[in-house]
């Protein structure tokens, strides 16, 4: 229930002209406006360029210590499964632990292990992996579809651990690789899928 | 600058992504002074809030190639900063100065307007900080940062319906509270 003239709100959000209200609720919408204009004209803060710009001069660390801390730093993680992907799932595992014998295997290290895409997009003129195991960079790793089925392929070696990842789709359109099984929320608002690399038994 | 040969915000996230890591300057100087007031009024202090937005920037720009629509870039920034600023929020040291607790200082070559200014900006913080977290960020980034109702759905990832409701609210407690101070 609003404790005040809607009319206000009208003037406020552009609705109607101030011009339309009465002098008392022409004194109400300035009061709120003056109020506004101090809050912006605040005191400014200090700037924090200097430290953001060598922030981002500073090099990175290694991949390794990057990945110890993702995984030692408490973060909340959301895990959403349909029944029907479980299936899917178990059924992908299931053909990953059977190929590897009938594949050749690329070199793969003590901390590493491969990770297969397999996603569909019919009509697609290019499909890319992105994550943050790439630095979320579009084109270094790219899915190929050599029976023009739609059905797109890649296979990578990627350091052990959790690894969020998006498809790009000819460049330009993100997104979430519906096989995944497990998402995870990220800053943007938007939700990441989300990929667990073991090492690969020797 | 020269405002007519501004680069883009497009243009900006281009040359970040091509290299140009410098250009990144240009981003945090078009975008800091908005961000870093935004923070201050949602952690109430301006130490956490220069940690919040530094935090967020350097974050933005690691994740810059995720910025679906560079031409949004401001709006990305804002809810990067405001997920920064719950992180803050969440793990708040009491140590913390709020801006309640430290009003502006006099300085003695200030003007008698001067001064009447700033007792009036300690009272619209005070009057502020009667609302809840959510209405005082429906009122600032409305009112402060100038966003439309569009804009301020991008950056928090809120319904317009409920940000409009939160505004309107935000106004009438404000209003009562100014009214009262008066």
């Amino acid at each position: 229930m609003s404790t005040i003239d809607p009319r206000i709100h009208q003037v406020l959000d552009g609705e109607i002209q101030r011009e339309a209200l009465p002098p008392e609720l022409r004194r109400q919408v300035e009061l709120l406006e003056a109020a506004a204009a101090l809050l912006a004209a605040a005191p400014k803060a200090e700037s924090v360029e200097q430290r953001v710009m060598a922030a981002l001069r500073r090099p990175a660390a290694p991949r390794r210590s990057r990945l110890v801390w993702w995984l030692v730093t408490p973060r909340a993680i959301v895990l959403r499964m349909r029944p029907v992907w479980t299936l899917a799932l178990a059924a992908g595992l299931a053909l990953l632990t059977l190929l590897p014998a009938r594949v050749s295997r690329p070199d793969v290290g003590e901390e590493e292990g491969i990770a297969q895409f397999v996603a569909r997009f019919p009509g697609a003129r290019s499909v890319a992996v992105v994550g943050s195991f790439n630095d979320w960079r579009a084109g270094s790793i790219a899915l190929e579809d050599r029976d023009h089925d739609g059905v797109w392929r890649g296979v990578v070696v990627l350091p052990t651990g959790a690894h969020e990842y998006m498809f790009v789709v000819d460049g330009e359109r993100w997104v979430a690789d519906p096989l995944a099984g497990r998402y995870v929320a990220d800053d943007f608002g938007r939700e990441n899928s989300l990929l667990i690399v073991r090492p690969v038994l020797q | 600058m020269d405002v007519a040969s501004a680069p883009s915000d497009a243009e900006v996230v281009a040359r970040v992504l091509g290299g140009d890591r410098e250009a990144f300057g240009l981003v945090i100087r078009r975008y800091e002074p908005g961000l870093l007031r935004y923070a201050a009024r949602m952690l109430g202090s301006r130490d956490a809030a220069a940690d919040a937005v530094a935090e967020g920037l350097v974050r933005a720009y690691r994740h810059l190639a995720s910025c679906r629509d560079p031409a949004r870039l401001r709006t990305w920034l804002y809810r990067i900063v405001a997920n920064r600023c719950k992180s803050h929020l969440a793990r708040r040291a009491t140590a913390d100065v709020s801006l309640d607790e430290a009003p502006p200082v006099a300085d003695p070559r200030d003007t008698e307007a001067a001064v009447e200014r700033a007792e009036q900006l300690v009272l619209v913080e005070r009057a502020l900080r009667t609302l809840s977290p959510e209405k005082q960020e429906a009122f600032v980034l409305k009112h402060v940062e100038g966003m439309s109702y569009e804009e301020m759905a991008a950056a928090t990832g809120e319904r317009i319906p409920t940000l409009k409701m939160r505004v309107h609210r935000a106004r009438e407690a404000l209003l009562q509270a100014l009214e009262e101070y008066r």
